[in-house]
């Protein structure tokens, strides 16, 4: 071509061509394949746009970890830790990295529906203002008495509002409760501090800069009171910051990835915690030639040594090494703070600390400065034994599932069914979900405002904030939207709540403030939240605790045909994140299993009993019995089998329900004397089934669907 | 092109004694990295598309027994036994990141890459795995999402390199050290995973690496890794 193409002409040409091309093959094979693809769908290596990140706040377990969300053309792609957030610095758990998975599931209930039976997926759909109206008129025609609130993990502002609603109405005080909660002992130490302290609220164990950790069973690392933060404290214990590098014993029936993670493990056996830290502590008080405390009045170092399989020596020479290091720290948590003597486990583990006079001091005990809401078990029971006689006739539940983890010895189906009217703003369709009369689906965590306090972890106060990092993705509102439209409360809306309950933090002194209230509200969502510079704790006194006198608790050995039974929460929490397809795929720390649960046996039991590696065992309890495929865990006591927490759903979507065990059917529905839920003592017999259920795991091939041996 | 790009040599440092096999990373990598869940069957055949692992290997009898912890991805050799081996050269390496990169629009799925493989870091894509809507909005539209028939594994996550580096170009300034981060060390809650740029003695991966605890995996085999391992938790190299 001689003469000089202008590119609109090129263009002007190609796309003739093209036509013609198109007229000319007409009816071939290929002219179907010919489609206009828009713009908006673009070559995969060519994007434009911006990312866009916002601070938020975690609310996957109630640590309450400072988060930025990474968000493109209005989506939230990938949720990483807030470096300048004093809890987690920045870094995050497997739980917190798959929340996107939580708003972009494929199990999400889409908009308000009314239940046409309960216990059954779908119904009708209704509109937000009969849902609002609904609710209303349920506030109206209830008696205050006989409407009752039972939360769960949701945000702290949610909460706040709730009880003040429920004031207003003059109906009881919300119920709230974690599985969380009696799991890891987080009510234990809350009425342990209410008791010595005088204030329900956390210890903080300042693992970073301790010398010698001695852990009763807390899995720190795992799901225990603030897990960021704890590894982090993790991390300054092993770099020694103040000099060597820390030493840690663990006592623990079952080496979690905590106790894994300690210098030496001891296999306690079950229930003789306390015994073992009172022991400890009189011969701690020995070894520093200091009189031993009232507390340790009644203990006999020799049934210690017996109860706990732990020799005389061996204490002392622990006891010792305690008494000599410069920073010592015992810490506690798991299934040591969750028998009948919970109460008394944590007051030795306590009194342990307070005989090397290590409160208030680095590397030592603080007391977090943020009261926690009750979380006793013993409410629960309360409120379900209030259900069956039929004093309740509406229950609003919000962000937990009781159906799944409470007890089943508690029935809490039956109590249900004496309940006129039950609301659930459930944003997945959970077993509890399906068994209430109507869902009116609240916004998942990435698309909801809110506040967060942090309760533990910290010796600083932090309020956290929660902002929507998109918009809800489907016809969901804020459940407090809806209680403040339909409770009367006078607020214009949920953000002018949180407005005027973050007032007051402008003028207490944190590490920002502002003149006017814009502007504080924007940096506070800038932020991530709002907290002190420094640390500011209430100094604790270990006189009442060194001076009270406990009740020995009494060993329980196991006989012969039966187990001690251990069961910890893993990545999934409390059993919430089962609907997360990546959660699954990522295998399970300690056995590396994905997909499924087990039950830990240790390799000599399971020879004893005939039962080999992926076997489907019975496990039966005086409450319950359940089935779940064999894993011969080795680090793990002969006279104690271990479960995971977490799977075992009825409900909540295609990638929870059917799969693998609920340990909740084995739990009694009973409570300690300071209102914890005493699991930790019920003993479970095996039988093998006969069946096979080969399991996924990452560790070995072997065995697995007949490959190799 | 006319200006010259200096080369990096983007390293990695792990941190054995401080790894707990939490797992943060292994989910990191896979919400940063498009990676889909292949489900219970396909794990269970070892068909999991991890492109980080930690190994778990127990020690020791009961009650002496402890658990190591090693995570293990693309060790980045600087003489990958993956990249002779592959016909149609969808396994090389960048000289601008000094990494060893897959090519997926070259993979023709020969996996002789992944059988050469010393360190079984290299995962197939044996199916077409869905990504259905509304889960694929949360794809990262910085990386590829991979068909069946193709080989993938650990990229140091090149695009926060490429994004952190062309950043720093337009503005005309070096680098800076801990400018980029990998979505592992990123999430790692004990801060085990360190990385950097290992030809600047200074940088903190550098330091890290010439720490005295340091080992590479199967150094015998002369594949000079660019990740390192720094001795501890019960894992002693060797």
């Amino acid at each position: 071509m001689s003469k000089k193409l202008s590119r609109r002409d090129f263009l002007k040409l190609s796309c003739a061509a093209a036509a013609a091309g198109m007229v000319l093959v007409g009816c071939g094979p290929a002219s179907r394949y010919v489609t206009r693809v828009p713009y908006a769908e673009m070559p995969e290596y060519q994007h434009i746009g911006k990312s866009t990140y916002y601070a938020t706040t975690c609310r996957e377990c109630p640590a309450g970890c400072g988060l930025i969300v990474r968000t493109f053309e209005g989506r939230a792609i990938k949720v990483e830790g807030n470096p300048n957030h004093p809890v987690n610095r920045g870094k995050i758990c497997p739980r917190g990295l798959t929340s996107v998975q939580g708003v972009y599931n494929l199990d999400r209930i889409t908009g308000p529906v009314m239940q046409g039976r309960r216990g059954k997926a779908g119904g009708q759909a209704i509109s937000w203002d009969e849902a609002v109206a609904l609710v209303k008129k349920r506030f109206q025609e209830t008696k205050g008495s006989e409407i009752a609130f039972l939360l769960g993990a949701m945000p702290d502002s949610l909460y706040d509002l709730t009880s003040e609603l429920a004031s207003a109405l003059k109906a009881p005080a919300p119920v709230r409760y974690s599985a969380l909660n009696y799991l890891e002992g987080r009510d234990v130490w809350l009425a342990v501090a209410s008791q010595y302290f005088g204030t329900p609220s956390f210890p903080y164990f300042d693992l970073e800069n301790a010398e010698i950790v001695f852990n009763f069973g807390a899995e720190f690392l795992e799901n225990w009171l603030s897990p960021m933060a704890y590894s982090r404290g993790y991390r300054g214990f092993r770099k020694g910051q103040l000099g060597a590098r820390g030493y840690m014993v663990s006592f623990a029936p079952r080496q979690s990835i905590s106790a894994a993670a300690a210098d030496e493990w001891i296999p306690i056996k079950p229930g003789s915690e306390a015994l073992v830290a009172l022991a400890l502590t009189r011969l701690a008080a020995y070894a520093r030639s200091e009189f031993s405390p009232e507390i340790t009045r009644q203990v006999d170092i020799k049934a210690a040594a017996e109860a706990s399989g732990i020799s005389e020596e061996k204490l002392k020479e622990l006891a010792s090494r305690f008494a000599g290091s410069n920073r010592p720290l015992a810490i506690g948590g798991g299934s040591a703070l969750a028998g009948k003597s919970a109460f008394e486990t944590a007051s030795a583990i306590l009194a342990l600390n307070a005989t090397v006079y290590n409160f208030n001091q680095t590397g030592g005990v603080f007391l977090t400065p943020a009261k926690a809401p009750s979380e006793r078990f013993a409410d629960v029971q309360a409120l379900f034994e209030k259900m069956r006689s039929g004093a309740v006739k509406t229950l609003f539940i919000h962000g937990v599932n009781p159906l799944f983890d409470l007890p089943a010895a508690l029935n809490a189906a039956e109590a249900f069914k004496r309940v006129e009217t039950i609301v659930s703003f459930s944003s997945f369709p959970d077993e509890t979900a399906l068994a209430s009369d109507y869902i009116l689906p609240d916004h998942t965590m990435l698309e909801g405002w809110g506040y967060q306090t942090v309760l533990a972890g910290t010796t600083r106060k932090i309020v956290s904030a929660i902002q929507p990092v998109v918009v809800p993705l489907y016809d969901t509102r804020s459940t407090a939207d809806v209680l403040i439209a339909a409770g009367g409360l006078p607020y214009k809306d949920e953000v002018d709540f949180l407005q005027q309950k973050i007032l007051p933090l402008m003028s207490a002194g944190g590490t920002f403030t502002a003149p006017e209230l814009p502007s504080f509200w924007a940096k506070f969502l800038q932020y991530g939240g709002w907290w002190q510079k420094s640390a500011d704790y209430a100094a604790i006194d270990a006189d009442a605790l060194l001076k009270s006198s406990i009740s020995m608790p009494e060993p329980h050995p196991a006989p012969a045909d039966q187990y001690h039974l251990v069961v910890y929460p893993t990545q999934f929490g409390d059993g919430s994140g089962a609907n997360r397809p990546w959660l699954h795929e990522t295998p399970n720390p300690a056995t590396t299993v994905m997909w499924n649960s087990w039950v830990e046996i240790h390799p000599q039991t399971a020879k004893k009993l005939g039962i080999h590696d992926d076997d489907v065992v019975r496990i039966r309890s005086e409450f319950g019995e359940i089935e779940a495929v064999a894993y011969l865990y080795p680090a793990l006591r002969p006279d104690t089998v271990a479960l995971p927490f977490g799977l075992g759903h009825e409900a909540l979507g295609r990638f929870a329900e059917g799969r693998g065990c609920n340990p909740a059917r084995l739990f009694p529905n009973a409570s300690s004397q300071n209102g914890n839920l005493a699991w930790a003592d019920t003993l479970v017999s095996l039988s093998p089934t006969g069946k096979r259920r080969p399991i996924a795991r990452q560790e070995s091939r072997h065995g697995v669907y007949g490959d190799g041996e | 092109m006319s200006e010259k790009v200096e080369a990096k040599k983007w390293g990695m440092v792990v941190d054995l004694d401080l790894c707990t096999g939490c797992q943060a990373c292994v989910t990191a990598c896979a919400m940063e990295n498009n990676i889909p869940y292949t489900g219970e069957d396909e794990t269970a055949y070892g068909r999991g598309l991890h492109w980080i692992r930690i190994q778990r290997y127990w020690k020791g009898e009961y009650p002496e027994v402890s658990p190591t912890h090693q995570p293990v991805m693309c060790q980045q050799c600087g003489h990958a036994p993956c990249e002779p081996v592959c016909p149609v050269y969808a396994s090389v390496h960048s000289e601008e990141e000094q990494i060893n990169v897959q090519v997926y629009n070259r993979c023709v799925g020969t996996r002789y890459c992944a059988n050469n493989c010393p360190y079984i870091s290299r995962t197939f894509n044996w199916f077409d795995y869905p990504h259905p809507v509304p889960e694929s909005y949360s794809l990262n539209p910085d990386v590829t999402v991979r068909r069946r028939g193709v080989m993938e594994k650990c990229t140091f996550c090149v695009q926060r390199i490429r994004h952190a580096v062309d950043t720093a170009q337009a503005e005309g300034r070096e680098i800076e050290d801990g400018e980029v981060m990998t979505a592992c060390q990123q999430a790692c809650p004990t801060g085990a995973i360190i990385f950097g740029d290992l030809s600047k003695k200074e940088s903190a991966v550098s330091q890290a690496a010439r720490s005295q605890r340091s080992f590479r995996l199967l150094e015998e085999l002369g594949t000079e890794p660019k990740v390192v391992y720094l001795k501890g938790g019960g894992n002693y190299g060797g």
